[in-house]
């Protein structure tokens, strides 16, 4: 086995005695500290050992918990500072990786209101009458994901886009499997990114869903000729643009070859739809995509947030909470969750999904952001974002040996190059030139060696693309060893 | 209150913009892909909506505006300093795709958090990957598939569960593909022995339970429980979500459990948002190690020629489990949730048994408050306890049944009524096995003048008239609300037609 993880569970973690600690610090978290006895003689007990007695003695915990000792704030925010200072974070330097996630920029506003404690410290709108705020606002997240990607309905978040992937499939299996020639059967793009591929094979294995996966053809499109095998089955699922940022026209096509009675999901990049057709437009039954460039940071992979969005076929079958405009008693607009029939608290193992915790607070800074930018200001974020890629892809085509992967296709945010060097050589030195050159396509396709996706925002700047090229150059011209 | 749709300003309003790239952003993308139409975004500026979210959030009740009882959430406080932690750029501006050597102080806090969390629960092995409870559970089940196909046991195809469990334990096993049997309760609330001995056999994979049970109450009969299920050769599996209640008092891993998730959004602090985000880690016995969630934290000593790092000695670096499940989140976890919870958890260090006790503390002297006087007062008879127990652990819960009986008030109106008193329900109608159920859990911060101000507040309120409570509420930002007909109408967007 190779995990190395093993915790030798009775030692102390490393850490000395921290000097800034004083006696009680710590605990000014608990309000009742000091006044236990007191507590406890009005309740006619006489220690608080007294409260745990109930538990049996072979299973209790005698020794004290080999932890650390407590520190104060103050201590524990300068070691915040050193250790999450020791991270070399993306805004310190030009930096080109996105591979699903956006470096974006979060207008001030958003965390500051999002932040506020009526939002941050509130639980699942259980009780409508004082969570209007969040509710309304959840509202309003669910018009603006319809309005972006042109579908009738949408939920307040899932965990992120490949849950939100995994959950539309069985979603649409649950509405399709009855009457499809091809019961069960769902085909997916085989350029679905492996890690967004790991977590539905992990929520589809149990449920006797097979995935199918569907060919590209060698300049990175998918095989619309191999396509129409999907005809008949529960769903297809493709990536719009896809894991190479390729914009694939043929895409929009996909219904007409597929049939009626096939669900067409499709995953989006959520900026993009400021330039591009809404999938809504071009008969996406579910779309999912990753919410994360409008409202947080990559955060190192969380919280971000799903989207899912969907046709009212799928309303009473999808996962995920629903906010519904309804009236309070004296007839005025008021707002709820609604559809909870569906949901594991009341339906348990029938549920549509286990989801119950989602990521409301993430959404809720998505909502801020997005109704910051407005319709134009979505438009100018995309433009913007298309234009850097653009202009970085003609600067590092003028590198001598480095070439498109797929010549002539168009993109959006990313666009992958084969490179005279292995990618890893190649991001290692540009690395040392302090470049953050993109993601080595080959530690999701291993065959991938050269291959190399360069992801722009739009934040990338003339300067950005002029060290990238020149790290580049360099990195190549030091030669493959 | 209007709605964002209201504002409808001049295109250039809102977000400042970037400095133009080159003159034609659009020349890589052909005609026939672009967007027809613009979505129809509210066009407003940053004075107009910083109003219209502050007014919003006026209209929201959360922890910070009032005591927050809902029975098996653990609603406690969250510190501020773990607001600020994660705005740092470190954690902010990190993406998880980065090198091992751009992100040591996250690795390093990963890997303090996995033994932190594996220690707490007398587990060996603990991923941060799942980000809520509800993942968590379904994560382990999936280990523990696997660990059943990779010893030739894979027609085990049952899970069981109590009828008291949290919803999500049912919903997670069977998106793993498993049947579920639910067994009854005893009496008291507590695990019936017999009924779960007959429900075990060779089908058996699993049991999915929470210790204390979602009464408050402790499982006396755990161990017995687990070697019930462990001789029919089936695995057990805690479910985390009452953990703040025993927290350095006894263990997951000492009751014999093989697999446990937490929740930092409980236990550990993190803020529940409104309904998320959340982090459900789980930590598992060393046999069921290799097929955790990949990557893991992971470190060696550091050697001479490594860069500096955090300093500690180490180099940090993600390592994949041998026959990992692979991924249930697309990138490592929350990392947000699990650095609050490390800044949570490095305030109270070993001390982490005293949040316990308070929680518990706190819950009993609530039921005390509650309880006692109603047994003497003129309120006699309006509820009765769900669950007989000389102490309770961090919650408990009341059958309101006596009073629906006497004036046709239900549980949910007295949860309705405690709004017009500034309080938020605790939480209704769970536990399923206690009719009427009202379930409170004021957690460990809350100063002793609340919880008596709440138990006064309460007891008054069952002896009001039928008629206010049956309306109520009277004073919040709207009445009640009218649920039936949202479901019937379903307005889930704006209508702008």
């Amino acid at each position: 086995m190779s995990v190395s993880v093993h915790c030798p569970l009775m030692r102390r973690l490393q850490a000395p005695r921290p000097t800034d600690i004083i006696a009680g610090d710590s605990m000014d978290q608990l309000p009742n500290l000091g006044r236990e006895q007191e507590m406890l003689l009005e309740m006619g007990l006489k220690s608080m050992d007294e409260l745990f007695e109930d538990i049996p003695e072979d299973v209790r915990r005698v020794d004290p918990l080999p932890l650390r000792d407590p520190q104060s704030e103050e201590g524990i925010l300068a070691d915040a500072h050193r250790l999450l200072g020791a991270n070399i974070h993306l805004d310190s330097r030009p930096s080109f990786l996105s591979a699903g996630l956006a470096r974006n920029f979060v207008p001030s506003m958003v965390p500051m209101l999002a932040t506020r404690g009526e939002f941050l410290t509130s639980y699942t709108p259980y009780q409508p009458e004082v969570s209007q705020g969040m509710l309304q606002a959840m509202w309003e997240f669910q018009t603006m994901i319809s309005e972006l990607v042109a579908l009738p309905v949408a939920n307040v978040s899932m965990y992120d886009a490949s849950t939100a992937a995994a959950e539309a499939i069985t979603c649409a299996v649950r509405v399709r499997s009855k009457r499809a020639e091809q019961p069960n059967t769902v085909y997916v793009s085989e350029k679905v990114p492996p890690h967004r591929m790991s977590v539905i094979r992990n929520y589809t294995q149990g449920v006797g869903i097979k995935l199918v996966q569907m060919p590209h053809t060698s300049s990175g499109l998918l095989d619309l000729e191999a396509a129409s095998k999907a005809k008949g089955s529960c769903a297809v699922y493709v990536e719009q643009p896809n894991a190479f940022g390729i914009i694939d026209e043929g895409l929009m096509r996909l219904r007409g070859i597929i049939g009626d009675s096939t669900s067409l999901i499709v995953g989006v990049d959520a900026v993009s739809l400021g330039v591009l057709e809404a999938p809504g437009n071009w008969g996406a039954d579910i779309v999912v995509g990753e919410g994360q460039p409008f409202g947080i940071g990559p955060t190192g992979g969380g919280p971000i947030y799903g989207i899912f969005a969907c046709t009212k076929d799928y309303l009473r079958l999808m996962p995920g909470r629903i906010v519904g405009q309804s009236k309070d008693s004296d007839g005025e607009i008021a707002y709820t969750l609604t559809l909870s029939t569906r949901e594991q608290h009341i339906r348990r193992h029938r549920a549509t999904s286990n989801i119950c915790s989602n990521e409301t607070l993430i959404a809720l800074m998505g909502a801020m952001h997005m109704a910051l930018l407005g319709p134009e200001g979505l438009e100018r974020l995309a433009m913007r974002t298309a234009a850097a890629a653009q202009e970085t892809m003609e600067a590092v085509l003028g590198i001598d040996g480095v070439e498109l992967l797929f010549p002539s296709t168009p993109i959006f945010r990313e666009f992958a190059i084969r490179l005279p060097i292995s990618s890893e050589a190649a991001l290692e030195r540009m690395d040392r030139h302090g470049v953050t050159g993109g993601f080595d396509l080959s530690r999701w396709w291993g065959a991938m060696n050269n291959a190399l996706l360069i992801g722009c925002d739009e934040r990338t700047s003339m300067d950005d693309i002029r060290k990238l090229s020149e790290s580049l150059e360099k990195a190549i011209k030091e030669g493959s060893h | 209150m209007t709605t964002l749709f209201g504002f409808n300003g001049a295109p250039s309003s809102g977000w400042s913009q970037p400095v133009p790239i080159r003159e034609d952003p659009l020349s890589g993308i052909p005609m026939s892909a672009r967007r027809a139409s613009l979505p129809r975004w509210p066009r407003a500026s940053e004075p107009e909506l910083v109003r219209h979210y502050t007014l919003l959030s006026q209209r929201n009740f959360g922890i910070d505006t009032g005591f927050y009882p809902l029975g098996s959430c653990t609603m406690k406080h969250n510190p501020r300093l773990n607001e600020r932690i994660v705005q740092m750029p470190g954690i902010d501006r990190i993406h998880p795709l980065q090198p091992d050597h751009q992100v040591q102080g996250l690795l390093s806090i990963y890997y303090e958090m996995q033994e932190m969390l594996a220690i707490c629960a007398g587990m060996d092995a603990v991923t941060l990957q799942p980000v809520a409870g509800a993942q968590g559970e379904f994560t382990a089940i999936r280990c523990i598939q696997e660990y059943h196909r990779s010893n030739d046991q894979a027609h085990r195809d049952k899970v069981i569960v109590p009828d008291s469990a949290h919803g999500t334990n049912p919903a997670s096993a069977s998106m793993c593909g498993y049947d579920i049997i639910e067994i009854p309760s005893g009496q008291d609330g507590r695990i019936d022995l017999e009924a779960l001995k007959s429900a075990v056999g060779d089908d058996t994979a699993a049991m999915m339970i929470t210790n204390p049970s979602t009464l408050g109450v402790f499982e006396r009969d755990i161990a017995e429980a687990a070697s019930i299920v462990h001789e029919a050769g089936g695995q057990m599996y805690y479910d985390g979500a009452n953990f703040n209640a025993i927290l350095g008092k006894t263990d997951p891993g000492r009751m014999g459990f093989d697999a446990v998730h937490y929740n930092l959004h409980k236990t550990f602090s993190q803020p529940h948002g409104g309904g998320g985000p959340g982090s459900g880690p789980i930590g598992v016995k060393s046999h069921l190690s290799e097929f955790l969630p990949s990557p893991l934290a992971a470190r060696r000593e550091r050697d001479e020629n490594d860069p500096l790092g955090v300093d500690d000695g180490y180099w940090y670096f993600w390592e994949e489990p041998g026959s990992t499940i692979g991924k249930v989140q697309q990138w490592n976890g929350n990392a947000g949730a699990v650095v609050r919870a490390w800044a949570f958890y490095r305030r109270y260090g070993h001390e982490l048994e005293r949040m316990s006790e308070h929680a518990v503390l706190n819950a009993n002297y609530l039921r005390h408050k509650i309880t006692k006087p109603a047994s003497i007062g003129n309120q006699a008879g309006a509820f009765t306890e769900g669950a007989p127990a000389s102490v309770v652990k961090h919650e408990f819960t009341l059958n309101m049944t006596p009073l629906k009986e006497q004036n046709g008030v239900t549980a949910k109106d007295v949860a309705k009524r405690l709004l017009d008193y500034g309080y938020m329900a605790p939480t209704l109608y769970f536990p399923q096995i206690v009719p009427e159920c009202l379930m409170f859990e004021p957690t460990e911060t809350e100063s002793k003048e609340v919880l008596d101000k709440f138990a006064t507040d309460f007891l008054e309120i069952l002896s009001e008239d039928a008629d206010t409570l049956k309306t109520a509420p009277h004073t919040t930002f709207v009445k009640r609300v009218d649920e039936v007909l949202a479901a019937r109408q379903l307005i889930l967007k704006y209508p702008f037609e």
